[in-house]
């Protein structure tokens, strides 16, 4: 044996060895966390629970659903961080969330969401021949629609929403195929102006005061506050007429684009291959079934139009405002302003303790199960500290703190 | 031709020198061809341009006294940069529609509708009962919806909002969101018949299990006691009162059935329709007066159709027929 490479060779042994993750784990057993819960027990032999979710008790912390639940979350907030980036890429939700604005419009934002793609060749409508770009496919040829277009007609039309936001207009945004209730509601969220996502109810705008006359009106003034007094009034006003429409789906909305042209109501549409541009004021030449494609343009037009809002309350704050709408109302007397003012006080104070009593209930709901049943242990042999209680019901209360998937509307 | 106009122009000149109204016309007439001489205008004020059309929005301006009109455009004019203060509150409202629902004709229902929409997003991902084994809640319906509304909501929407609420519903107990909570109770029928729990039967201090059977339009009470086999009914025996082998068989059944008999002393009073309804009227209330004594029972009284109440009543008679469906006999001429 060479002794003087001895350290060499067995040096290695004598240093202490690094901690190993599987030595951290068994460490790891003894922190306070929530542990998985089998749900046997409650289970009978056929695999169903007993009482069926009948006589399970409400907003029970300690549930074996409610702590495997509690369980879940915190295993998917450790591992969160593990793993590889992922690169960014297309999440659906995100459109709906965060539209893009007009600046953003660009010829690979249209590609990437399919706007260029229109119909079979065979169904193509003649008029569209200025925003075809060509035929893609032999057997199976479709018309590609020219995207430098459609970027020049969508910017228009954001324009046209801008303006008409900006003058204090009203903004209807319609689509009525499935899948499109989302984009509809968030634009004209953002707008500030209406939404259609069901049938269009024919007669809404030639015949208004039969279909729409129930439905509520206010009166703002150039800083979006109501003003009050005006109830009887409005009773007896005509029915609102929308100042500009923006259609997803022309093809099925016909009706609405005949009433719009009949009473001088500008509108804006998406137009496919096999679309007739003529029923709309200003056509947008895009691919109408493909959902992303839809929710571009439709966001877009919406962040227009939030733009618009924007620009108007901003000069209105100035003292300086737009809008002139032919309202032909009177000034209301004093004491119909206050008999409203005092229904609504009314109105508001119902509502308030309603949900104050609510919430009474509730909060002595809550309180039963933690006072009850504070021995029992989320690890069978140890008792549960009444900070992981209060952590287990906070969680089962607050559920809107955790991440629903990030599809929560802002 | 020429001769012809000379010959007038001569009487013309030679009238106009004798008449002076006539050449005074003739003079103005022929004012109007020619181009105005210095001599003319020079009374009159120099020609101008009329003042620019300001154009308000007063629907009523073109109804209005010119001079008010003007007056109205230079002020509103005037005093539009800047401050606002100035300018009549109507000039500065408009009117807007109170939900952004308001051109769907039904705007208080498709809120309702986005708002639970929402709420099924937000916890879409907390466990779920399967719906069979959900809370079982009575729904509003349709008519007292629409009528809560006020709104013509259509079958077809609201079987759409149920399916959400359904959904929401079978969210875990044990997780139940609050807010979920708060926004289902506005759909819950004020009195819910699923709550109502039967008051259990028992056996009293003196060993006696009463229960309650009907059929057709007999009802019976069964006091059922433990004994060794007698039988009173309205106080009268079995035989005195039935006389009729099937109807003592089958008032009996539930305890031949079970192998009973000699077992329990029946007390019973029965009132109203024929024997048959009668016995089976003693049927079921015996069956349920045996179940209290012994429950484990229920799976062979079931099978001997002793626990179902026997829904089937006399139809009406109807007008135009001879019983509830018999047609009179009908003679042709």
């Amino acid at each position: 044996m060479i002794i003087r490479t001895l350290p060499l060779r067995h040096g290695r042994l004598a240093v202490p060895k690094p901690i190993t993750p599987s030595t951290l784990r068994t460490l790891a057993t003894a922190l306070d966390r929530p542990r998985f819960q089998p749900a046997t027990a409650s289970l009978d032999a056929n695999g169903q629970s007993p009482s069926g979710g009948r006589t399970l008790e409400i907003r029970d912390p300690t549930d074996p659903v409610a702590q495997n639940f509690v369980f879940l979350q915190q295993q998917k907030a450790l591992h969160k961080p593990i793993g590889s980036a992922v690169e960014p890429h297309y999440k659906p939700h995100d459109l709906i969330a965060n539209p893009p604005s007009p600046k953003d419009i660009t010829l690979e934002l249209l590609m990437a969401s399919q706007a260029h793609i229109g119909h079979a060749t065979s169904r193509w409508n003649p008029s569209n021949a200025k925003y075809i770009f060509g035929v893609r496919g032999r057997d199976d040829p479709i018309h590609i629609i020219s995207l430098d277009v459609t970027a020049a007609y969508l910017r228009r039309a954001c324009k046209v929403v801008k303006g008409v936001t900006e003058r204090g207009g009203l903004v209807l945004f319609v689509g009525t195929r499935g899948g499109q209730e989302r984009i509809v509601v968030r634009a004209a969220r953002l707008a500030g102006g209406c939404h259609l996502f069901s049938k269009w109810t024919p007669g809404s705008i030639t015949n208004g005061q039969q279909i729409l006359g129930a439905c509520r009106k206010k009166v703002i003034d150039h800083n979006d506050i109501e003003v009050l007094g005006f109830g009887d009034q409005l009773e007896r006003s005509a029915a609102l007429k929308p100042d500009l429409v923006v259609c997803l789906n022309p093809l099925e909305n016909y009706i609405l684009l005949h009433e719009c042209g009949l009473h001088n109501i500008p509108t804006i549409g998406i137009i496919d291959t096999d679309a007739n541009p003529t029923w709309v004021t200003y056509p947008i030449p895009a691919n109408d079934d493909s959902l992303r494609s839809v929710q571009v343009i439709c966001g877009t037009l919406g962040r227009a139009g939030q733009e618009g809002q924007e620009i108007r309350r901003k000069s209105a704050a100035q003292g300086m405002w737009t809008s002139m709408q032919e309202h032909g109302l009177q000034p209301p007397t004093h004491g119909q302003a206050q008999r409203e003012k005092e229904m609504r006080e009314q109105e508001a104070m119902l509502a308030q303790q309603e949900y104050e009593e609510d919430a009474r209930t509730v909060a002595s709901e809550e309180l039963e199960p933690v006072a009850k049943e504070d021995s029992l242990p989320y690890e069978r042999d140890r008792p549960l500290s009444s900070e992981e209680l209060a952590q287990a019901s906070e969680s089962a209360r607050h559920l809107a703190d955790w991440e629903t998937a990030g599809v929560v509307e802002p | 031709m020429e001769p012809h106009l000379l010959c007038t122009g001569f009487r013309r000149a030679v009238v106009c020198n004798y008449n002076p109204a006539k050449r005074r016309i003739l003079f103005h007439s022929r004012r109007g061809y020619a181009t105005p001489t210095e001599t003319s205008s020079g009374s009159q004020d120099p020609v101008r341009a009329a003042a620019p059309i300001r154009f308000s929005s007063n629907a009523n301006q073109f109804a209005v006294n010119r001079a008010e009109f003007v007056d109205d455009a230079e002020n509103s004019v005037g005093s539009r940069p800047g401050q606002s203060s100035r300018i009549p509150l109507l000039e500065r409202i408009r009117i807007l529609p109170a939900s952004p629902s308001y051109f769907t004709g039904t705007p208080r229902f498709t809120d309702d509708f986005l708002a639970l929409r929402a709420l099924e997003r937000k916890y879409q991902l907390l466990p779920t009962l399967p719906l069979a084994e959900a809370p079982r809640v009575a729904w509003k319906t349709l008519e007292q919806y629409r009528t809560e509304l006020g709104e013509p909501v259509r079958l077809k929407r609201y079987s759409s909002l149920l399916t959400l609420l359904k959904k929401l519903n079978s969210i875990h107990p044990s997780l139940f969101p609050v807010e979920v909570e708060r926004a289902l109770a506005r759909y819950k029928r004020v009195v819910q018949p699923h709550l109502n729990q039967p008051k259990p039967v028992v056996v009293d201090e003196l060993g006696r299990a009463r229960a309650v059977g009907r059929r057709k339009a007999c009802h019976a009470e069964v006091y059922l006691v433990e004994g060794e086999g007698q039988c009173l009914i309205n106080g009268k025996t079995l035989t005195e009162y039935f006389g009729r082998l099937h109807d003592r068989e089958s008032a009996m059944w539930p305890l031949k059935a079970t192998a009973r008999l000699d077992k329990y002393n029946v007390w019973s009073t029965v009132r109203g329709g024929g024997t048959t309804g009668q016995a089976e009227a003693i049927t079921l209330g015996l069956a349920k007066a045996l179940l209290v004594h012994e429950p484990a029972l229920k799976p062979a009284l079931r099978k001997a159709g002793c626990v179902t109440r026997d829904i089937r009543e006399k139809e009406r008679k109807k007008p135009g027929r001879i019983k509830a469906r018999k047609m009179p006999t009908w003679v042709k001429r």
